[in-house]
């Protein structure tokens, strides 16, 4: 008969601003405004306020309770990295019956590109990785490898669609969106889902890959700068003194709290007070973490940050590191950027290419998952790498070492926040040009990135357009058991 | 009986956990139950799952009415009107024994549910369809005992759902507010300080009417309105994906939106043509121009299966017009059958059929000659022809010559004329002369001449207008199949074009003939838009009710299925949709009618009562508060500096993005233009709309992300906002702009009080109280004192502080 307010199909309207019926109504602020008629904006507001990024229980207990996802934008070739192909041993220049699909369209033949790294065991699961990753290699013991990914689209536009947000078709949350909406962010005064970008520039499709969809703004992908200032507009004018944008708001909440009188009725008017205030610590949050100056010189050491080739994405990582101590919930880092061989997208040479982005990221990945680990914080965070597809075993051209996209088979790996070490799970086969023991789709990984989130992927919904969408899709999805400890 | 209802009513309203209330099923048996609100709901829970729409496990469905009423495999009968014991799903519901009892999974169905399912029986188990899925029905304005509540139809209506729960209506919003609320409400901009003085002081009786009429002659409203048509056709100018590659001449589906409002036009040929503009009776450059509707989706240049984006870009446009025009989910029948709804999935596949023959956006290789439609005039085309022949004989008269002389070339010469164009030039450029005698050389020459005159003259001819439409259609449409799964790949039954079955319309035996198109899109139009169509006058009534109120009677309001909310005043709702009919499915007329009535003109102040009983005010006992929206903001930041370039319509505009903004494209800056600063202070409904650099501004208050169709923005208050309204560059050039507008200088000249007074003035179209003089002093003179910064710049940082108060950016 009579219905929550519920505009958006279904979805309150203040469900974004206030949790489900925790919102405070006229006999809650008629009792703040008591006394000399006014509240204290810097504790009342605050203290009644419900963010949309405060944080929600989980539907079970969590293992982790935040995501670094490792974007290796363009594609990096599975083959050559961690996917040991020993068969492939001197078959370099042959030329081969298989199937491939890349973006020179559907082949049934190739010439075989032989990996063109060698491969050493480490750890005492004797995990085989070639010698792109002889840092990361050594924590081979922690990591959970991914061997027969695959995704609906060879094609970087729709594949990054889908890794990020589950389809191919743009419109959809991204993933980092799904987890700040299932479970806001522990730390109010920053974002819950953070994106760092490659200084070579964004991925294609810009701002596509974290948007938050048909869910509100407030669930999309903040962009986080490695120098200035990190969040959009967050400092005020150069010429303003210290102390000014406190005075102004102020002032503003000043004549807030005049106007509210005999609106009190209207929550919308004191929560706009309120963001204020969260707007102003964020002013000093966002900086003090992601502020290096106070890590040691042997962290920053590890991490690469002294170093020219590691120094970008080595700060990427200690910055991640210092969010997730500070209670962000998903960040995605972005290895890469732009076109061509800014990104692992190695069409040309293969060598040149990999040898370049994986220099550039292995010593500040390893950094990550041992620093991690020593603070004990890696048990609680879940750390993703991988791209949106892996590459050919055979050439794309009729001269040269570069590798069209696969997306038939392809490599990730996951380590930390509750998944087992040591372990790999599927193979493509004898060329890595498709997977064949337990093939996985994108919503595997996401079901499992979900469930070790304390999130039901099977219930996480948001109901758009007469159905309850799911990040996984309608259908039923199984997290990836065998690698959950 | 209705005694019991109001009392019900009464007591829900009252408790403020409603949603309880909405599925209360607790009730005497006197109480006549409600097959849709407390019956239906019970057994799509409790039954669909293994007897619905997915699985009719026996060959019974509890969707189906035949199938309840009907004999089931085991003989039995599941349910028998009037008769408990006979109704087997009584028995099996109640059942202790374990291999008897349903659901055989999960709990048992509670003894409320029992309770609800066994009264419906004995009161004689009345099927009923959805409320939106019938005829609309004939409904009179109640009497009222108040006789200024009966004046206005819509006011009887309103009062009278007051009256029943006892709650009294607010008491009229005083004038400042309601000229404030009816300017945003139209235009989406704030009255001048002037217009509210005047207002206020105007004692006609007729004043609201006079200024409402205004408003609505104003190209403002079609800026308002028609960007609520934007939202729900998701409109966009890029294609999305790697290359967001710009869809031309999008603008002008924009502007023939716009100009659509601007004119009042009416609401059936709104949608006849844009559905099928190509096919009407008379096809001018304007219904041309709407069939850009097909043409706003999202689309992959580069798709990994193209059979699959055919269907996903066929299935984006059904979602859109379902929803948008029809207010149903018909996308959820893509798959499998509709889950809640009665929509089997033959209709999709039947409703795909009607609109078999819109083409795809284009291929990579060819991204225009379907979407681009050449409406060029008949005397410039004319030119455009004449200039081609003469091009073209000019052109063979040369060659003439030109072969005349290759004949006397050397072999390998002739040869090389038979190659490359830039060979043949090379060689005859050298050797014709020698080859040609002087007359003939002359006549060359001439020749040349005046083949470049003509050329320029072409070149001279005013531009070949194009739009984005429709341009290419498919005659004869193949066979449409149901896909199983919605799998392109695997058809399976053959459908025929036809309607949903739930309109309980006749299928269309035929299809007027065409050039070029299959005629179904015609009628589908024309059935959508007849007067007896359940959904659309309902729909469009109640989307108009929403954008002045605040809420939809049915809050949601892209979808009046079983999912959807249902509407708190159904009989208003069919009455206005009624109207709206009668009224020539004129837009303007509603709002007049809208807006003059006492519901529209209430105060927005809290009420004890009203507060306690109807929290949500489901009733409308006050009108609702609100946020500006995105483009509110913008837009009234520049008009309120004086700085908006009010012109209407034509191309896009691109606001400055900062460079941090622009870093995340892979191409910074790529697809994104330069506008003139007078560009620049344009209204937000002309910025250009790019899927994947969409403007922040407009993000952080919730403009809607366009890919998929909004009914409804979200109203978020969040940090960014606070952010950008504090320290952007856009912020701090409007904030200039308000003291330069109050007359602030670098000497000096403007005392502290003054500058207050003349900011509030200028920003709120009101005096400052003298607490506002005292704080805005202080601050002023503070910054100046204490911060050592100048009075100019003091000045400006004042500003910007008004225009971050809620009184700016709240309407009442």
């Amino acid at each position: 008969m009579v219905k929550r307010q519920s505009n958006f199909c279904g979805r309150t309207r203040r469900e974004f601003i206030w949790q489900a019926g925790a919102g405070f109504g006229g006999a809650a602020l008629a009792s703040m405004l008591s006394g000399d008629g006014f509240f204290d904006p810097a504790n009342a507001a605050e203290n009644t306020y419900k963010n949309p990024l405060a944080a929600k229980p989980p539907h079970f207990a969590p293992k982790a309770k935040s995501v670094i996802f490792l974007f290796m934008y363009g594609g990096p070739s599975h083959i050559d990295t961690f996917d040991r192909k020993p068969a492939m041993k001197g078959m370099d220049g042959k030329t081969v019956d298989v199937k491939t699909f890349g973006r020179g369209g559907h082949r049934s033949r190739g010439r075989i590109v032989e990996p063109r790294w060698n491969f050493k065991q480490y750890g005492e699961c004797g995990k085989y990785v070639s010698d792109l990753f002889p840092n990361v290699a050594e924590h081979v013991d922690d990591i959970a490898f991914l061997h027969s990914m695959t995704a609906d689209s060879p094609i970087h536009g729709s594949a990054m669609l889908m890794m990020n947000s589950g389809r191919i078709l743009s419109g959809s949350p991204a993933l980092g969106s799904w987890v700040t909406y299932g479970l806001g962010s522990e730390n109010e005064n920053l974002p819950g889902f953070v994106v760092m970008l490659d200084p070579s520039g964004g991925p294609i499709s810009g701002a596509k890959n974290w948007s938050s969809g048909y869910m509100p703004a407030t669930y999309q992908g903040t962009v986080f700068r490695s120098e200035g200032a990190p969040i959009l507009n967050l400092d005020p004018p150069g010429d303003l003194p210290e102390g000014v944008q406190r005075q102004l708001i102020d002032s503003i909440q000043n004549a807030n709290r005049r106007h509210l009188v005999s609106r009190e009725s209207n929550d919308d008017l004191a929560s706009r007070i309120a963001s204020y205030e969260l707007a102003y610590k964020m002013q000093t949050t966002a900086p003090e973490a992601v502020d290096l100056s106070t890590e040691d010189e042997r962290t920053l050491e590890m991490y690469g940050v002294n170093q020219d080739r590691t120094r970008d994405f080595g700060t990427r990582c200690l910055m991640a590191r210092r969010l997730v101590q500070r209670g962000v919930r998903f960040i995605q880092l972005y290895s890469g950027g732009a076109h061509n061989d800014a990104n692992w997208d190695a069409h040309g040479d293969l060598e040149v290419n990999h040898n370049k982005h994986a220099g550039n990221t292995d010593q500040p990945i390893a950094a990550l998952l041992k620093d991690l680990k020593q603070r004990g914080m890696l048990d609680e965070t879940l750390v993703v790498w991988g791209g949106e597809f892996g590459r050919q075993p055979t050439a794309e051209y009729a001269k040269g070492s570069g590798r069209d996209h696969n997306s038939y088979g392809f490599t990730m790996w996951m380590a930390g926040g509750g998944i087992k070490g040591g372990v790999s799970h599927g193979t493509t086969d004898e060329l890595g040009s498709q997977a064949v023991e337990n093939p996985l789709e994108v919503k595997h990984l996401h079901a499992t990135i979900l469930q070790q989130l304390g999130l039901d992927p099977n219930h996480l919904a948001y109901f758009y357009s007469g159905l309850d969408q799911k990040l996984v899709g309608v259908e039923s999805v199984e997290p990836i058991h065998d690698i959950i400890a | 009986m209705k005694f019991y209802s109001r009392v019900f009513l009464a007591i829900c309203l009252a408790g403020s956990a409603s949603l309880a209330c909405s599925t209360a099923i607790a009730q005497s048996a006197s109480t006549k139950v409600d097959f849709i609100k407390q019956v239906q709901p019970i057994l799509a829970k409790r039954c669909y799952a293994c007897h619905g729409p997915d699985e009719a496990e026996s060959g019974l469905r509890f969707d189906q009415q035949a199938s309840v009423f009907g004999e089931a495999e085991s003989g039995e009968h599941p349910v028998v009107a009037g008769d408990i014991d006979a109704s087997e799903l009584v028995a099996r519901i109640k059942s202790v024994d374990e291999f008897e009892r349903m659901p055989p999974e999960g709990d048992p169905v509670t003894p409320e549910e029992i309770e609800v399912l066994s009264n419906w029986i004995e009161q004689g188990a009345e099927w009923d369809i959805h409320w939106a899925f019938k005829p609309m029905q004939a409904a009179e304005p109640p009497e009222v005992d108040d006789p200024a509540w009966g004046q206005n139809p819509i006011d009887a209506f309103i009062y009278d759902g007051l009256q029943r729960v006892g709650l009294q209506p607010n008491p009229p919003a005083d004038r400042r507010e309601l000229i404030r609320r009816a300017f945003y409400d139209l235009t989406g901009l704030p009255p001048t300080a002037e217009q509210v003085d005047r207002f206020v002081n105007d004692s006609d009786p007729l004043s609201f009417e006079k200024l409402i009429n205004e408003q609505l002659e104003s190209h403002h409203y079609g800026e308002r309105w028609g960007r609520h048509w934007l939202d729900l056709v998701r409109y966009a100018e890029t294609n999305s994906y790697e290359r967001d590659g710009p869809k031309p001449n999008a603008w002008k589906y924009r502007d023939y939106v716009i100009r659509s409002f601007n004119d009042d036009k009416p609401y059936d040929q709104f949608l006849q043509e844009q559905l099928a503009g190509d096919e009407l009776d008379e096809v001018t450059p304007e219904t041309l121009t709407a069939t850009g509707y097909y043409r706003l989706g999202i689309w992959d240049d580069e798709p990994a299966d193209p059979l699959l984006a055919r269907y996903d870009e066929l299935d984006d446009i059904i979602m859109t017009t379902g929803q948008a025009m029809l207010g149903l989910t018909i996308n959820c029948a893509r798959c499998h059958d509709h889950k809640i709804d009665p929509i089997p999935q033959s209709d999709y596949y039947s409703l795909l059929a009607m609109m078999a023959d819109v083409t795809s956006w284009g291929t990579r290789g060819d991204q225009r000659s379907n979407n681009q439609i050449d409406v060029t005039s008949d005397e410039l085309r004319q030119k455009y022809q004449a200039n081609d022949e003469q091009r073209r004989k000019l052109e063979a008269d040369m060659r003439e010559i030109e072969q005349t002389g290759i004949a006397k070339m050397s072999a390998p010469d002739q040869r090389a004329t038979e190659g490359p164009k830039r060979e043949r030039e090379r060689v005859l450029k050298k050797k014709l002369k020698d080859n040609l005698d002087d007359e003939m050389w002359e006549q060359y020459q001439a020749v040349q001449k005046e083949l470049a005159e003509v050329v320029q003259q072409g070149k001279e001819l005013p531009p070949r207008e194009t739009v984005m439409g429709l341009a290419k259609t498919i005659a004869q449409p193949k066979q449409t199949f149901v896909l199983f799964r919605g799998n392109p790949h695997s058809p399976a039954d053959p459908v025929e074009p036809r309607f949903p079955t739930i309109f309980e319309t006749e299928a269309p035996t035929s299809f007027p003939e065409m050039e070029g198109s299959a005629g179904r899109r015609r009628v589908l139009a024309e059935w959508m838009t007849s007067s007896d169509n359940r959904l659309t006058a309902r729909v469009i009534a109640n989307r108009v009710w929403q954008f002045h109120f605040g809420r939809g009677i049915v809050r949601s309001s892209n979808n009046f299925g079983l999912l959807g909310t249902p509407p708190t005043h159904p009989e208003l709702l069919d009455w206005l949709a009624q109207r709206l009919i009668e009224d020539g499915w004129k837009l303007k007329s509603l709002h007049r009618l809208i807006m003059t009535s006492r519901a529209y003109q209430m105060s927005s102040a809290g009420q004890q009562k009203g507060l306690s009983q109807d929290p949500n005010n489901e009733t409308f006992w006050r009108f609702d508060p609100r946020r500006l929206s995105a483009e509110e903001v913008r837009d009234s930041l520049l008009a309120i500096n004086g700085s908006l370039n009010r012109k209407a319509y034509g191309p896009s505009i691109y606001p400055k993005l900062s460079r941090e903004v622009l870093a995340g494209q892979s191409r910074p800056g790529s697809g994104w233009g330069n506008s003139s600063e007078q560009d620049r202070n344009r209204r937000s409904v002309y910025i250009h709309v790019k899927r994947s650099l969409l403007t922040p501004l407009l993000t952080a208050f919730d403009f809607p992300d366009p890919d998929l169709t909004c009914e409804d923005r979200f109203d978020t208050l969040q940090p960014g906002q606070a952010l950008s309204l504090l320290n952007s560059e856009f912020i701090h050039e409007q904030a200039k702009r308000v003291a330069a507008l109050i007359g602030v200088t670098d000497k000096d000249d403007l005392e502290p009080n003054e500058i207050v007074t003349r900011c509030i003035a200028a920003v709120l179209g009101r005096e400052a109280t003298s607490d506002e003089i005292a704080d805005g002093k202080q601050l002023i003179e503070d910054l100046v004192n204490r911060r050592n910064l100048s009075r100019q710049r003091a000045a400006e940082l004042y500003c910007l502080t008004v225009l971050n108060w809620n009184e700016f950016l709240f309407v009442d």
